[in-house]
């Protein structure tokens, strides 16, 4: 922004080289698929090779640094943990943050929160570990859809067992 | 009746007790950290869990974790081991609440037993010796004065609150209370948020004496042979055997008499340790360990009790095999072998075991979670395992001792057995009843022929 607090106007014919090639590093860097970013009618995507995780879009080219990963950890733990989700033949798997019993709905007879199909996005919900009646809302860190749900309704869970499988979107 | 039990430790204790379990016939529960999810108790064990990451806060001390993991499986019955949960008061609560059997005593025995000041209030009140000094927390300079003048010089100013030596002060004679009151009350309340602190007479060469205890809780209580465990470094024993060498007569059935009374004024449940200071005659008070001891088996080697299972038994209602005093059979002596460097001020060792071979024989237990292959992680305590001879005479043991660390093969990390070799070839050592300060005026050298030995510390060895 300039000093006077309005937005400057679009360069229509100029590319911004320098940004995209901090863009490229920054793809580099940190190991994501592809970065977009969009300021004013300017639009550049960058994308890796070969697909590594989902899209991020940035609000500025000048936004770094990139978040990595959102962690879903409900509990106040916060030790370096093996990573909640990961990569698994292109699949993301989510994994149970505690031990506990896994919930696929908020109560007895509710509707699931997601069913094989369905397309999640970051920060939804996807089931519940309960602990101690604690009831641990364990969120998606990536969007894309649900391939496959590995552990059946109401059964216990480990700390770090694998409870979704999700293709994240390109 | 309890059917399944959740252990909640890991290494050589959590192996000790599945292994009771096997033996009795009760299904048992590991609990583990993704650190030890190759770890033979997770193996070994009916079922395991994954409760948490490495670090212990987050995992063997995490108690939603430990609670969740025993409803999942459904345990009736929670050990804690060693260290860990075994002496935290809330846990055994929680427990209590949500209808699991702590195999141990009541939470309020825990709470009573685990502060300072309360266990030695409790202790005197049922006739234990304490070290003479203040009956409570002292207020100021002037009371402490009070009592160097009842109880003589040198005394120690402790904190209530406190342990590991903070807010810790020894004074020599009454000039020396004023200014060191002062720093230790403000050591101890910088340290644990609590400047209170109490004072006893120092008692400068002493030994460490204590008597294993076990009880139903219902009046029938077993006293056990005293162990001898004066061998530490930094209070963390190293060598420990029973019956103490060189002990009195009158001083070892006065602690078991004091050690009787106390658990039965406090209605005990299950195995307990008291631990006294035996200094120049006189025996005092200084502990109970509410729980399993890392020791406990120089006590199973010598009287042939399995104090696990009898634990198990209490907990179960089916009461206990022993009663009164038992009888010692011979003399065990137990070695602590850690993952430190005793060459390198005990440097902590962490990596793969490479090659594993406990030694056998008569007489001869080793209580270890090792083999060949398996991996030191930095996040837990030292201990790799422990060996533990029995034989007839206190000679036989050092012989036997000798020669059970002599077979014992660990490679691929540095650990205290050279450190036990030279103990054992020590004069002081051998002829029995060394004081606590034995191993800090004392270093491990190498004789001509590249043998551990013993040097007394700043001069070169002989």
């Amino acid at each position: 922004m300039k000093d006077d607090g309005t937005l400057p106007e679009p360069e229509k014919a100029e590319l911004p080289i320098d940004d995209v090639g901090r863009l490229v590093d920054l793809l580099a860097e940190s190991g994501i698929g592809q970065i977009r970013v969009k300021q004013g009618d300017l639009e550049i995507t960058v994308k890796a090779k070969t697909e590594v995780l989902p899209a991020r879009t940035l609000a500025e080219p000048s936004a770094a640094p990139v978040v990595t990963q959102p962690t879903v950890t409900p509990s106040a733990e916060t030790v370096p943990e093996p990573g909640p989700a990961e990569r698994n033949g292109g699949l993301h798997l989510v994994r149970s943050p505690v031990v506990g019993t896994f919930y696929r709905a908020p109560a007895p007879g509710e509707e699931y929160y997601v069913e094989v199909g369905d397309h999640v996005g970051v920060g939804q919900t996807l089931c519940i570990v309960e602990a101690m009646k604690l009831m641990n809302e364990i969120l998606a860190d990536v969007s894309g859809e649900v391939v496959e749900v590995l552990v059946e309704n109401s059964k216990g869970v480990e700390y770090d067992q694998p409870l979704f499988r999700i293709r994240p979107e390109g | 009746m309890i059917g399944k039990i959740l252990v909640a430790n890991r290494g050589e204790v959590a192996l000790r007790i599945i292994r009771a379990c096997r033996e009795i016939g009760i299904r048992s529960v590991a609990v583990y950290s993704t650190a030890d999810a190759d770890s033979l108790h997770r193996l070994l064990a009916d079922e395991a869990i994954c409760i948490g990451p490495p670090q212990a806060t987050s995992s063997y001390l995490n108690i939603p974790a430990v609670i969740s993991a025993a409803e999942l499986s459904a345990a009736d019955a929670i050990h804690p081991g060693y260290g860990f949960l075994a002496e935290n008061a809330r846990f055994a609560e929680i427990c209590e609440a949500c209808n699991i059997k702590f195999i141990g005593p009541t939470s309020s025995v825990i709470a009573r037993m685990g502060d300072k000041a309360s266990a030695r209030r409790v202790a005197a009140a049922a006739g234990v010796p304490v070290t003479p000094g203040s009956d409570d927390v002292c207020r100021n300079a002037a009371e402490v004065k009070r009592v160097g003048a009842e109880v003589g010089y040198p005394l120690v100013i402790k904190a209530s609150a406190g342990g590991g030596g903070k807010g810790m002060r020894v004074v020599s004679f009454e000039g020396e209370v004023d200014a060191a009151y002062v720093s230790a009350s403000r050591e101890a309340g910088a340290a644990f948020g609590d400047g209170s602190v109490y004072v006893e007479r120092y008692l400068s060469e002493l030994r460490h004496v204590e008597v294993q205890v076990l009880s139903d809780g219902r009046g029938r209580t077993a006293i056990f042979p005293e162990r001898d465990c004066s061998v530490q470094r930094r209070y963390q024993k190293l060598v420990e055997e029973s019956p103490a060498p060189d002990l009195p007569e009158a001083a070892r059935e006065g602690m078991k008499d004091a050690a009787a009374a106390l658990v039965d004024s406090l209605g005990y449940e299950g195995a307990g340790t008291v631990e006294f200071v035996y200094s120049g005659g006189e025996f005092y008070f200084i502990e109970m360990n509410t729980r399993l001891q890392v020791e406990h088996p120089v006590t199973e080697v010598v009287t042939g009790v399995d104090l696990v299972a009898e634990q198990i038994s209490v907990a179960s209602r089916e009461g206990l095999s022993v009663a009164g005093s038992v009888p010692a059979r011979g003399h065990g002596m137990e070695f602590r072998i850690n993952a430190e460097d005793p060459r390198r001020n005990f440097l902590p060792q962490t990596g793969p075991v490479e090659f594993y071979n406990p030694p056998g024989g008569p007489g001869v237990r080793v209580d270890s979670h090792l083999y060949a292959g398996f991996k030191v992680v930095p996040y837990y305590d030292s201990l790799l395992a422990k060996l533990i001879v029995h034989a007839q005479t206190r000679d036989a043991v050092l012989r036997r001792g000798a020669r059970a660390l002599d077979e014992f093969a660990v490679a691929g990390l540095e650990t205290t057995l050279p450190l036990h070799l030279a103990i054992l070839e020590d004069e002081d050592f051998r002829r029995g009843g060394v004081p606590t300060t034995f191993l800090s005026e004392r270093e491990l050298k190498s004789d001509g022929r590249g043998l551990p030995r013993l040097a007394a510390t700043g001069r070169p060895s002989a």
